[in-house]
C-alpha cells in the first residue's frame, strides 16, 4: 500500500491557500486603489494650483509685472507656509533675485526700459545642480516627483514655463524654457493615512483570514472528515470480526447517507457471517470460484459416536444434544486446527475433507488427537461417548449438489462410502485407514499395526487395512 | 502542465509591462516618408525661435490640407483644417545648412481630433529621421506655444487681427503671394 497522506492537511492547505490568495488580492486591489486615489487627489491638486500659477505668471509677465508675480508667489506662501512656490530661471538661479533679465529684456525692446531693482539682501537661490530641476528643462515637460527629506514627504511638481512667441519678444529667441515654477507640498499626512490604511488592511486581512480558517477548518473536519474517519474505523472493526460497531452519523447529507448504507452493509455481512457457521468452507469457497463440478483426489475423514443410539435413549434429550454439541466442537475445533475442512455433520457423523500434499498425514493426526482426548477424558468432559473414525484417500468427485435454493458443495463416490465403511467398522478408539492411506503415510512418523483383511458392506473382495497406533504422551 | 500554464501567462505579463514601458518612440508609421509634391507654405526660415531653435526650417502641407475653410465668426476669420491635414516643417541640422543638405527632423501636425493621444484637434509628432522613429508630444510642450499662432504674434503676418488660426503659424493661403514672404525681413524685433 502506499503511505498515506492525510487528508486533513490537504484540506487545510488548500483552504489556507484560497484564503490568502482570494482575500490577499481584493484587499491589496482595494487598499492599492484607496491609497493611490487618496494620493492623486492630492496630487492633481498641486496640478492644477501649478496650472494657475503657471498662468498667472504668464498674464503678470507679459504688461512687464514682474513684481505683481513676485507679490503674488510672496502671498500665496504666506498664506499656506505647508506649500513652497518657487520660480526659477532656467539656469536654476531664483527668478527676480538679480538684476540680469531686466539687462536682457532692456537691449531687446527699445521704447519701455525697466528700472533696475535693489540687490536682494537674502542669500539667492540656486538649483541647477537640482535632478529633477534638470530633467524638467531637459525634457520641458513638466514632471513631478515624491521625496523624503528626514521625517517628511514631500510632493513637489516642476513645471517648465515656455519661451512663448509673445515672451520673445522681450526675453529673445535663444531659448525655448524661461524658466521653471517648483511648487512642493508637504504630504506627510497623505503618507501616514495611507500607511494606517494599509495596517488596517493587513490587520483585517490577517484576521479575516485565521477566523475564515479556523471555521471552515471547523466545518469540514466536523461534516466530512471526522465522519469519513469514523465509518473507516466500523469497517476496520468489522473486517477485524467485530459485527456490533455501528456508524453513528446523525448528518442529513451524502455521508449521513453512506452510514446508513455501511450500517446495512455490516448488518447483512454479520447474517452471512453467522450463516457460514452451517456452511463448510469448501462451500463458501465454491461459490466464489463458480465452477461446477471437479473431480480430486483427496483424502476422506469419517466419524462417528460409538452406541449413540443406546445413549440417546438413556439421556433427556437436553442432555443429548449439549454432549453430542461438544464432542463434535471439540472434534470440529481439531480437524480445522490440522487443515481439514468439515463437510457435513450427519446426525452423530462428522464428514470432513483433507486435501493438498500432506492431506493424509493430516487426516491421521487429526484422528489421534481426538482418540487421545476422548481417551483421556471422555468420561470427565464428554460424557463416556467414544468415536470410531475411518480414513480412506481416492478420486472423488466435489461439486454443489442439490437445487438452486438448497445447496450443498459436497464428495460423491465410492471412495466416499469406502471410508465411512472404515468407520463403521472401526471400534471404539480406533482408527482405521485404507491401503492408499497407508502408502502415503510412510515414514512420516505416524504408526500403524499389521495390516488386516476386512470385508465391508456391498463389496465382494477383502480389503487390506490398518489400525493407527494410539498416540503417546510426547508423540506430535 | 499546471506548471507551464503559469509560467506561460507571467511571462505574457511581464512582455506585456515592459512593452507599453517602451511605447513612447515608436517605428515610423503616422508621418509619410514622400512628402515632396506638397506645397510650401513658409520657406527659408533662417532665424533662431524657441521651440525650433537654432536650425533652419521649411514648412510644407499636404494636400488635403489645401481644403481649409475659412469662415468669418464673430466679425473673424476661423481657420479649421480637414480632417488628415498633415503639416510638416522640415528641421535642418544648422541654421545655414548648403545647398542640398538633407533635413535632420521633422516636426509634424496631424489633424485627427479623434485620437486620444491629439491635443487642440491636432496630433503633434516629432520624426527622427535617422532613427527614423515618431515621438508624439501629447504633454502641453507643443500645443502651449502654438496657442500663441491664434492671437497676434511676431512671425509671418503676424496674425495682427487675431484670427483663429488652427495653431498654424503660416496658414496655407490660395493666393501665391500670401505666405511666401521672406520671413526674416518680416521679424518685428
Ligand atoms: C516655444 C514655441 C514653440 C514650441 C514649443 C513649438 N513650436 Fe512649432 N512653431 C513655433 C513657431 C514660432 C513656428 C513658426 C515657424 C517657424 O518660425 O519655424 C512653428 C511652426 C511649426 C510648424 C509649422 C506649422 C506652422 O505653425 O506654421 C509645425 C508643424 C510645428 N511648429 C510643430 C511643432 C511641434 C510638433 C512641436 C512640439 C514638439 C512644436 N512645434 C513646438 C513655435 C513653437
Amino acid at each position: 500500500m502506499k503511505k498515506m497522506k492525510p487528508i486533513t492537511r490537504t484540506v487545510n492547505l488548500i483552504i489556507i491557500i484560497s484564503l490568502v490568495l482570494g482575500l490577499g488580492l481584493t484587499i491589496t486591489y482595494f487598499s492599492y486603489n484607496q491609497n493611490t486615489e487618496l494620493l492623486a487627489t492630492s496630487q492633481n491638486n498641486l496640478h492644477q494650483q501649478s496650472d494657475i500659477l503657471y498662468q498667472s505668471v504668464k498674464n503678470a509677465m507679459l504688461p512687464g509685472n514682474a513684481p505683481v508675480a513676485v507679490t503674488l508667489f510672496n502671498d500665496i506662501r504666506d498664506i499656506n507656509p505647508a506649500y513652497e512656490i518657487m520660480l526659477f530661471r532656467s539656469n536654476g538661479v531664483e527668478a527676480f533675485s538679480d538684476n540680469s533679465t531686466i539687462e536682457t529684456v532692456n537691449n531687446n525692446i527699445t521704447n519701455k526700459v525697466f528700472d533696475h531693482r535693489p540687490a536682494s539682501a537674502d542669500s539667492v537661490m540656486n538649483i541647477s545642480g537640482n535632478k529633477a530641476f534638470n530633467q524638467t528643462v531637459a525634457m520641458r515637460k513638466t514632471s513631478s516627483f515624491q521625496e523624503k527629506k528626514e521625517d517628511e514627504t514631500f510632493f513637489t511638481i516642476y513645471k517648465p514655463l515656455l519661451n512663448l512667441p509673445k515672451c520673445a519678444v522681450c526675453h529673445g529667441s535663444d531659448h525655448t524654457v524661461r524658466g521653471v515654477i517648483k511648487i512642493s507640498s508637504n504630504i506627510t499626512p497623505i503618507v501616514q493615512r495611507q500607511e494606517i490604511n494599509t495596517l488596517i488592511a493587513g490587520t483585517f486581512f490577517i484576521f479575516l483570514v485565521l477566523i475564515l480558517t479556523a471555521f471552515l477548518t471547523q466545518f469540514f473536519k466536523k461534516k466530512i472528515l471526522q465522519p469519513v474517519k469514523h465509518i473507516g474505523a466500523v469497517c476496520t472493526s468489522v473486517t477485524g470480526g467485530d459485527f456490533n460497531r455501528r456508524v453513528e452519523i446523525s448528518n442529513n447529507d451524502e455521508i449521513g447517507v453512506l452510514g446508513e448504507t455501511v450500517n446495512t452493509m455490516v448488518r447483512g455481512l454479520y447474517e452471512r457471517f453467522q450463516l457460514s457457521k452451517f456452511v463448510s468452507s469448501s462451500t463458501i469457497d465454491s461459490l466464489n470460484s463458480k465452477k461446477d463440478g471437479v473431480k480430486e483426489s483427496i483424502t476422506l475423514f469419517f466419524s462417528d459416536i460409538r452406541s449413540f443410539t443406546a445413549y440417546s435413549e438413556k439421556k433427556t434429550p437436553e442432555e443429548v444434544v449439549v454432549n453430542l454439541n461438544k464432542i463434535l466442537a471439540f472434534q470440529t475445533r481439531i480437524i480445522h486446527e490440522n487443515g481439514g475442512d468439515v463437510d457435513k455433520y450427519v446426525g452423530d457423523e462428522i464428514v470432513a475433507i483433507f486435501s493438498g500434499k500432506d492431506k493424509e498425514i493430516n487426516a491421521c493426526r487429526s484422528a489421534l488427537i481426538i482418540q487421545k482426548e476422548l481417551n483421556e477424558k471422555s468420561t470427565e468432559i464428554y460424557d463416556g461417548l467414544t468415536v470410531g473414525i475411518g480414513i480412506n484417500t481416492g478420486e472423488v468427485i466435489l461439486g454443489m449438489i442439490g437445487s438452486e435454493e438448497r445447496a450443498d458443495f459436497t464428495v460423491i463416490g465410492d471412495h466416499v462410502n469406502y471410508a465411512s465403511r472404515l468407520c463403521d467398522a472401526a471400534k471404539p478408539g480406533e482408527v482405521i485407514i485404507s491401503q492408499s492411506v497407508y502408502e502415503n503415510l510412510d515414514g512420516k512418523g505416524i504408526e500403524v499395526s499389521k495390516p488386516y483383511k476386512i470385508k465391508v458392506k456391498g463389496k465382494e473382495k477383502f480389503h487390506k487395512v490398518y489400525l493407527l497406533s494410539p498416540l503417546k504422551d510426547g508423540d506430535l | 502542465m499546471k506548471k507551464n500554464i503559469l509560467i506561460v501567462i507571467s511571462a505574457a505579463v511581464l512582455f506585456s509591462m515592459v512593452s507599453c514601458s517602451h511605447k513612447k518612440e515608436t517605428a515610423a508609421s503616422l508621418v509619410p516618408e514622400d512628402y515632396s509634391g506638397w506645397t510650401i507654405t513658409a520657406d527659408n526660415l533662417n532665424y533662431p525661435i524657441p521651440g525650433h531653435e537654432n536650425h533652419f526650417r521649411r514648412v510644407l502641407i499636404n494636400p488635403k490640407g489645401q481644403e481649409v475653410s475659412v469662415i468669418k465668426k464673430e466679425g473673424k476669420d476661423y481657420y479649421a483644417y480637414p480632417k488628415g491635414t498633415i503639416v510638416i516643417k522640415e528641421i535642418y541640422p544648422t541654421l545655414n545648412p548648403k545647398e542640398g543638405t538633407k533635413p535632420v527632423s521633422l516636426t509634424v501636425m496631424i489633424k485627427d481630433p479623434e485620437n486620444p493621444q491629439s491635443r487642440d484637434g491636432w496630433i503633434w509628432v516629432v520624426k527622427d529621421l535617422k532613427k527614423n522613429t515618431e515621438k508624439i508630444i501629447d504633454y502641453e510642450f507643443c500645443y502651449d506655444c502654438h496657442t500663441n499662432a491664434n492671437e497676434p504674434h511676431q512671425y509671418g503676418d503676424g496674425n495682427p487681427d487675431g484670427e483663429f488660426r488652427d495653431y498654424l503659424f503660416f496658414p496655407y493661403r490660395k493666393t501665391a503671394s500670401g505666405n511666401r514672404q521672406q520671413s526674416s525681413d518680416n521679424r518685428s524685433y
